[in-house]
């Protein structure tokens, strides 16, 4: 809110998120940026992958992919009614070519834990939903994001290129 | 953190253009070798027939080498190619590079048809006070066709597993008649001291020819190992290691089975009919640890079990790679865990798969409800690293083939419920007290190196931008192999002090239970997971990332993925100088070690 009034631009704005996100947060290795989408400009968060319950070290299918809980903080979502005739963020594991979406579960303003996500890679996506146990998204994306392991994919989103490391 | 290698190929010439030079500080004096002149501080059950075991069978359509390729480098006189991933060449600015030691392997001039073919593993069970002979020596071992001079205790591969009551002690006679110094380490168990095998610390290391006499002591039932604790990286995968099973006096312990298997999983690194020389003055492959192309289970390339149709079998799983952790199941057969290192958890659970770190044990019940095949395997994602893709890799370790003929006695009722164990719930109790205490000790662990090659170097900088929590598999062999503990230091560092490794020198009471958390940075030169293992005491791991473990175990190994904070809460119960390391014997012999001492009441 602060950066609106100071007038930054959307980009300014998404910039420093990232920055400060990634410098001050806990640095946790997993932590996932959520960038907000221009319906709803002053949403922001963080969604932490969190290795799910088990008897391991690591959570993993029998396949070998790790098992994420996700821990989602998020701040400035507007009542989704205000988006349009939804009444629930929902949370999905999105495959990179959009291909395959799983619904993780449904989330708020403040700390929220879905689960589990399995893919190797994916996109991190919040929508706005008419249906809180939809299987299929409808509604409007909000806040999305990359994993960590999507840098394999995206060379361009490698920290090297946004000065941070 | 890794990316497309080809992206990062093009980064790096542009860094070479640039004359980058390599930023990182210089390797502290190493520790003190012992070994050939190495690294010292390193630390199935069939009736014995006597009879030779079968030669190892290796299916023609499961060739290990297959699509690799292999670059052929010079390495201490001799050519030895390095296998290489399908599709994976060898980096160009590391072709013609050798490793900065020279080679080793078992045997020098040694005949392999002059030695004994080495035996499957007998079962010595014995009683409190029983006397072992324990000799490690050469053998002959037949891998994909090819006779190797390779090693073995008392001429088998696993060594005798010794079953003992709960509470037992032995004497274990131990001769060395390897042509290189050794010991023996009685992995998990809170035994005395002195007899723990780790040289310069609790004993001197036994020359070739030489003897020593161990009092080995069960307190805890479990599942355990022994193996050498001078230069694990050859020993062990050249075949000295063997189980440990302590039964208790509770006959309702575990769940009644139909049968009981105890598996060891190893890996070996070989070229068509050449085993993958050693570093003789310290180990090579320093960076991930030595991660072998031909996976084995109880020194077979295809482990067979007979069953019948709704055989409960109960599996004693250990892990004695170097470096390899393992994702295992059974091929969609039904599983639960029940125990761990040296106890039940508290609570049975389904599991799709067990996750078997270097030196961690798992007890699994398995059951095999229609008749056919179950393939063992080992199922893992590999990262392609020229294509910055994850590919499903699955090793096929195995078949246990189920007849048609009904388990008898058949016991799927009792493998049905997953039960409780209120013993180790109240084994447990008095510490629970001290789950949410800050930590008494803290951990970092990171890695330092120097004069690797330029191409490492500058491949590194850019590849560990994408960490993976777990290397399943070594995608880089030829970065890895050229890396020696001369050129890479593993560290633990105490965060209080900054004490690096054996510099740290613990000191804790008797009695007291210590909270020790332990961060694997991701931001180190190589990050990767650490299975770090404390010698003489019992742990548990109280949480992972923060989030609490509501499953409880007895632990003297626990994985560190790469970036999670875990903390353990140690039973400081057992006096004397405890060693605490990482288990990837490379990365021990790289440093990775430091001795907490706990001093008597």
């Amino acid at each position: 809110m602060i950066l609106e009034k100071v007038g930054l631009s959307i980009g300014g704005r998404l910039f420093i998120a990232v920055v400060v996100t990634m410098l001050a947060g806990p640095t946790g290795p997993f932590d996932i940026p959520l960038f907000a989408t221009p319906s709803v400009p002053a949403a922001r968060g963080v969604a932490r992958l969190v290795y799910a319950s088990s008897p391991f070290g690591v959570a993993v299918t029998a396949d070998g992919r790790a098992r994420y809980d996700v821990q989602v903080t998020a701040s400035g979502l507007p009542a989704p009614a205000k988006l349009g005739a939804f009444n629930s963020y929902v949370a999905w594991e999105v495959t990179p070519d959009l291909d395959k979406w799983v619904r993780l579960g449904t989330i708020t303003n403040g700390k929220s834990t879905v689960g589990q996500a399995e893919l190797n890679k994916f996109l991190f996506v919040i929508t706005a939903e008419a249906d809180s146990t939809a299987s299929k998204h409808a509604g409007p994306t909000v806040l999305h994001g990359t994993s960590p392991s999507g840098w394999l994919q995206s060379f361009l989103t490698h920290p090297l290129f946004r000065g941070v490391y | 953190m890794r990316v497309p290698i080809a992206l990062a190929a093009l980064l790096c010439a542009a860094l070479t253009a640039a004359g980058a030079q390599q930023p990182v500080a210089p390797v502290p004096k190493p520790v003190p070798p012992s070994g050939i002149t190495g690294t010292k501080g390193m630390p199935g059950m069939q009736a014995d027939t006597g009879k030779p075991a079968p030669v190892a069978k290796v299916p023609a359509d499961t060739n290990p080498m297959d699509g690799m390729q292999m670059s052929g480098m010079g390495h201490g006189g001799m050519s030895m190619p390095i296998p290489m991933p399908p599709g994976m060449p060898m980096m160009p600015g590391l072709v013609g590079l050798v490793p900065s030691v020279s080679s080793f392997l078992p045997g020098a001039g040694v005949d392999p048809m002059s030695l004994p073919a080495v035996k499957a593993s007998s079962v010595a069970r014995l009683k409190d006070g029983d006397t072992l002979d324990l000799t490690a020596m050469l053998v002959r071992r037949t891998v994909r066709g090819h006779a190797f001079v390779m090693y073995g205790f008392n001429g088998e591969v696993p060594g005798p597993l010794i079953r003992v009551p709960q509470n037992a002690t032995i004497t274990v006679r131990f001769h060395n008649r390897i042509d290189l110094p050794s010991t023996v380490h009685w992995h998990g168990l809170r035994l005395d001291n002195k007899y723990d095998g780790v040289p310069d610390i609790t004993q001197a290391e036994v020359a070739p020819g030489g003897s020593f006499v161990y009092k080995v002591h069960f307190p805890d039932a479990g599942v355990y190992w022994y193996h050498p604790h001078v230069r694990e990286d050859i020993e062990q995968p050249m075949g000295l290691f063997g189980n440990m099973l302590v039964d208790s006096p509770d006959h309702n312990y575990y769940s009644p089975v139909n049968q009981e298997q105890a598996l060891m999983f190893d890996d070996l690194l070989v070229h068509a009919d050449s085993l993958i020389p050693f570093g003789r003055e310290s180990p090579d492959f320093a960076l991930m640890g030595r991660v072998g192309n031909v996976l084995l289970v109880n020194g077979e390339t295809h482990y067979a079990l007979n069953a019948h149709a709704g055989d409960v079998v109960r599996f004693y799983l250990t892990n004695v790679a170097n470096s390899r952790t393992y994702n295992i199941s059974f091929g969609g057969a039904q599983m639960k865990v029940v125990a761990s290192d040296q106890s039940r958890f508290e609570h049975e659970a389904w599991v799709p798969s067990v996750v078997l770190a270097p030196a961690e044990r798992y007890v699994v019940e398995v059951r095999f409800d229609h008749p056919g095949s179950y393939a063992l395997v080992n199922a893992v994602q590999a990262i392609n690293h020229y294509k910055g893709e994850f590919e499903p890799e699955v090793d096929t370790l195995g078949t246990v083939t189920v007849s048609g003929s009904a388990a008898a006695p058949d016991f799927s009722r009792q493998f049905a419920t997953l039960r409780s164990n209120a013993a180790v719930s109240r084994d447990i109790a008095p510490y629970r007290k001290y789950f949410n205490k800050a930590p008494d000790k803290k951990l970092t662990l990171t890695m330092q190196s120097t004069a690797l090659p330029l191409a490492t170097v500058q491949f590194m900088s850019i590849d560990t931008a994408y960490f993976a929590p777990v290397e399943w598999v070594d995608g880089m062999p030829d970065m890895n192999w050229l890396s020696t503990a001369k050129e890479v230091r593993w560290i633990l560092r105490d965060d209080a002090t900054g004490k690096e490794n054996m510099d740290i020198d613990w000191h804790v009471r008797q009695g007291s239970v210590v909270k020790l958390r332990i961060f694997n940075d991701p931001k180190s030169f190589h990050p990767m997971q650490h299975p770090i293992h404390l010698h003489g005491q019992r742990m548990l791991v109280v949480s992972r990332d923060g989030v609490p473990n509501t499953n409880l175990v007895w632990k003297d190994t626990a994985l560190i993925p790469v970036g999670s904070t875990v903390d353990l809460l140690i039973d400081a119960s057992n006096p004397g100088a405890w060693l605490l390391h990482c288990h990837i014997a490379e990365h021990m012999g790289a440093g990775m070690m430091a001795v907490m001492h706990v001093d008597p009441r």
